[in-house]
């Protein structure tokens, strides 16, 4: 017998998408392999995701595909057999053109993150975003039509590379979207940061490496502090501080450990200090004992607000969240919650909330959150980068101190 | 003055509930974004049974109390009279053997009797918590309750689930108007079927009227679940939609999966179990244990007028499980306050559904009525949950 599936399966693309009758987005990806980015949101277009209590699909057709590397644990090719809409193409051009020459798709994922690329001399790894993007852009002029561009993470780890890509969806009037799902993912609690607060200082404490999980931690900041009074303003300075460095800034009070410890206190994954025990508060003879590489970007907006990130790998796994707003006693603090497979769960469902934006900046052709947020944090992991590679000095950034915009007051972070 | 407790205990190892709660009341716990200590004072414990790896010595030296060889004397701290203000009874782990309906027999109601002994003796009666449900017994486990309103103290019991954090942040309002309630659970019974049965009680019981008793229960087990007419496909949907752990093709290539639609649930679920749960009120509520499916909890009902609610029941991660951080936080405020937070009913009513669905499975799947869990009772209006 022949399934539908099958029957589909060799009938011709363009046909069966044009069926279909929905908007056609291209995927753009590096690679396409379990727990990848790519795989994360390609699926959820292809699938559907768990969504306000149903089983959402998506109403778009992903009609194409381009992997850069297509390894021996790649499901890219799988996919396309299970899902004859969509197929793969050899370049990026054709990818977005369906090989016909001009451009013939709605929308494109721009999925730059992981896959086997180079580190440079700071560590940085030296992910193709921008070299994709100047592919895609290359399509929309010689198409004469530009379509809406989602780019997953950051912009490009070199900064004027970043700004760049941000000047061209202006020049080329596209809209752009951009960043980490740490924004937009649950919160416990699920609380959001008033519109128009008085920030007093902002801290987040999270875990991971350098030129990588610092990023979605400066999301994480930058998605609460651009609602404080007077919006966002550009950021003055920037200075990291690592090892015995960072030990000693904690004990001089470069940053509020009252914060510290409030983004510490909502943590669900705190490393126990003492054996035998399972949930106890780290001394801070403890938290040396425990977080071998602490890494702090410590950064001035113009404003005068002072935020710290802090990756404290060993005593955390999460991302936590606090600042002093006027008019409270207390810290206000969250956690943003990434339910992270393999060890807590099956799926990285924090990829749910991103692909529901990415659908409304495809359907609306208007980014839900301004593309200054990952331009800043974009810059921002750069900064943090140099300063930690000019052995911790503190770096002037007047490049970032022209990052001046307005947030949205709706909220976009996963609620329902 | 800090509030007394003694904590009556199965066992003290790491991990157990005694464990992780009481450790709580020693070293404190994250409550609101700051480390909390109650103005609590652990004076004395009682542990049952001192497998490898017991702490109750090592916890009574740090923490300068005295480990007692009976209930009475942890009660008392030694002395003549009752020198508590507040009793943690955590019955929960250690080795004890099963009855015929699967459950394991811990002694709490044992536990709790010789409590109430003292209580009576001595002429004074103070809080208690009992962790987890009351008894495996109904009958004990009511005892336990009508113990409690006879002498005047305020218990509080049940699970961490109804407590801890949801994702979504949901609660139903009270009185809304329920017209179906599905429940998914997974992992073995007796412990995980009432986990699960207990975090469906604290959102059905928030329906327009109240609790009005449960009429007749019927476990039914195998593929028959599956041709059961009786549970909603849209709320299992919604359900599973919540679920961040699907397995089966999830677990071999991470894809996002609609379980039920694409019909892989049959495939992967290899000993599905529907527990049906009709109350007075005509409500009809379904917990389906789904070992295979997922491994998380997840609830939906049918609101009138408002359609389908759903949410996560969110177990945070091992070893921290700040989620009994939460229940801690509620037991706390029944020491402090005098008051439960909750209504004990809710646990009651779960205590005797759960024994009640398991005799159903015992005698082949048939349809029980039930009309000694007539317990009646209302939600209260400020949500319990975590989320703040």
């Amino acid at each position: 017998m022949i399934t539908r599936r099958e029957l589909l399966a060799g009938a011709p693309l363009i046909a069966s998408a044009a069926q279909a009758g929905q908007p056609k987005i291209a995927a753009i990806c590096t690679t396409y392999f379990k727990f990848s980015h790519s795989q994360h949101i390609v699926d959820r277009f292809l699938i559907g995701y768990g969504w306000n209590g149903t089983h959402h699909k998506p109403p778009f057709d992903l009609v194409s595909i381009f992997v850069d590397q297509v390894g021996s644990t790649d499901l890219s090719r799988g996919r396309e057999k299970e899902y004859p809409s969509m197929k793969s193409y050899p370049t990026i051009a054709d990818a977005l053109t369906l090989g016909t020459g001009k451009l013939a798709v709605d929308g494109v994922l721009l999925i730059g993150e992981h896959g086997k690329y180079e580190r440079n001399e700071k560590r940085q790894t030296k992910y193709p975003r921008y070299e994709f993007f100047k592919e895609i852009v290359k399509v929309f002029a010689d198409s004469g039509r530009a379509v809406p561009v989602f780019n997953d993470k950051h912009l490009s780890w070199n900064w004027d590379w970043a700004k760049e890509m941000y000047d061209t969806s202006l020049k080329m009037k596209f809209p752009l979207m951009a960043g980490s799902s740490l924004p937009v993912t649950w919160r416990t609690p699920s609380v959001e940061m008033p519109v128009n607060a008085k920030v007093g200082e902002a801290v987040c404490v999270a875990y991971g490496g350098v030129d990588s999980y610092d990023f979605h931690a400066l999301e994480t900041l930058q998605c609460m502090e651009e609602r404080r009074k007077g919006g966002e303003t550009g950021v003055k300075w920037v200075q990291a501080y690592r090892g015995e460095n960072f030990w000693k800034a904690m004990k001089d009070g470069v940053w509020s450990r009252e914060l510290m410890d409030a983004a510490l206190c909502r943590s669900h994954t705190l490393k126990p200090s003492r054996p035998g025990f399972n949930n106890d508060f780290p001394t801070d003879d403890s938290m040396r004992r425990l977080v071998r590489q602490p890494v702090a970007y410590v950064y001035e907006h113009n404003d005068g607000l002072k935020s710290t990130m802090l990756l404290l790998s060993g005593l955390v796994e999460d991302f936590n969240f606090a600042c002093h707003i006027d008019g409270r006693k207390d810290p206000f603090s969250t956690q943003m919650y990434l339910p992270m497979p393999p060890g807590r769960t099956t799926l990285a469902n924090f990829f749910s909330p991103l692909t529901n934006n990415i659908e409304k900046l495809f359907l609306n052709k208007k980014s839900p959150y301004p593309l200054e947020r990952t331009l800043l944090t974009t810059g921002l992991t750069a900064a943090g980068v140099e300063s930690l590679h000019q052995s911790e000095k503190r770096l002037d950034t007047p490049h970032l101190s022209k990052i001046v915009y307005p947030a949205p007051v709706d909220s976009t972070f996963w609620r329902s | 003055m800090p509030k007394r407790v003694a904590i009556i205990a199965t066992i003290y190892r790491y991990l157990s509930h005694a464990q992780h709660m009481g450790d709580r009341f020693l070293i404190g716990y994250p409550l609101h974004g700051k480390w909390h200590k109650g103005d609590m004072e652990v004076v004395s414990l009682y542990v049952d049974q001192k497998p490898e790896g017991d702490q109750s010595q090592e916890r009574a030296k740090e923490f300068g109390f005295k480990v007692y060889p009976t209930i009475a004397e942890a009660l008392r701290c030694g002395g003549e009279k009752l020198a508590v203000d507040a009793v943690l009874l955590i019955g929960e782990h250690g080795n004890y053997p099963r009855n015929d309906l699967g459950q394991v027999l811990y002694p709490r109601y044992e536990f709790f009797k010789q409590c109430v002994e003292v209580f009576e003796k001595d002429g004074r009666s103070v809080p208690v918590y009992n962790d987890k449900h009351l008894s495996y017994s109904f009958e004990k486990a009511k005892w336990m309750v009508d113990q409690s309103k006879k002498l005047g103290f305020p218990m509080l019991a049940g699970s961490s689930l109804p407590v801890t954090w949801r994702l979504p942040d949901l609660e139903l309002p009270l009185g809304c108007e329920i017209e179906d309630a599905l429940m998914v659970g997974v992992g073995g019974s007796d412990p995980m079927d009432y986990h699960a049965l207990e975090a469906m009680q604290c959102m059905v019981e928030r329906r327009k009227g109240g609790e009005s008793g449960v009429k007749s229960v019927q476990l039914i087990d195998g593929d028959a679940v599956w041709e059961d007419k009786r549970w909603s496909r849209p709320l299992l949907v919604a359900a599973l939609s919540r679920s961040d752990s699907p397995l089966g093709l999830t677990v071999e290539d991470a894809r996002t999966q609609d379980l039920l639609g694409s019909g892989q649930l049959q495939k992967i679920v290899k000993k599905p179990a529907a527990y049906f749960i009709e109350r007075n009120d005509g409500l009809r509520t379904t917990l389906l244990m789904l070992d295979g499916a997922v491994r998380d909890y997840n609830f939906a009902a049918r609101i009138k007028g408002k359609g389908i609610a759903s949410t996560q029941f969110f177990l945070s991660p091992t070893p921290n499980v700040t989620y009994s951080a939460c229940l801690v936080s509620k037991i706390e405020e029944l020491f402090v306050t005098g008051k439960a937070p909750y209504p004990v009913e809710r646990t009651l009513i779960v205590s005797g559904a759960l024994e009640s669905c398991l005799q159903s499975r015992k005698q082949g799947g048939k349809k029980l009525d039930t009309p000694h869990l007539a317990v009646k009772y209302q939600g209260v209006k400020t949500p319990q949950h975590a989320r703040e």
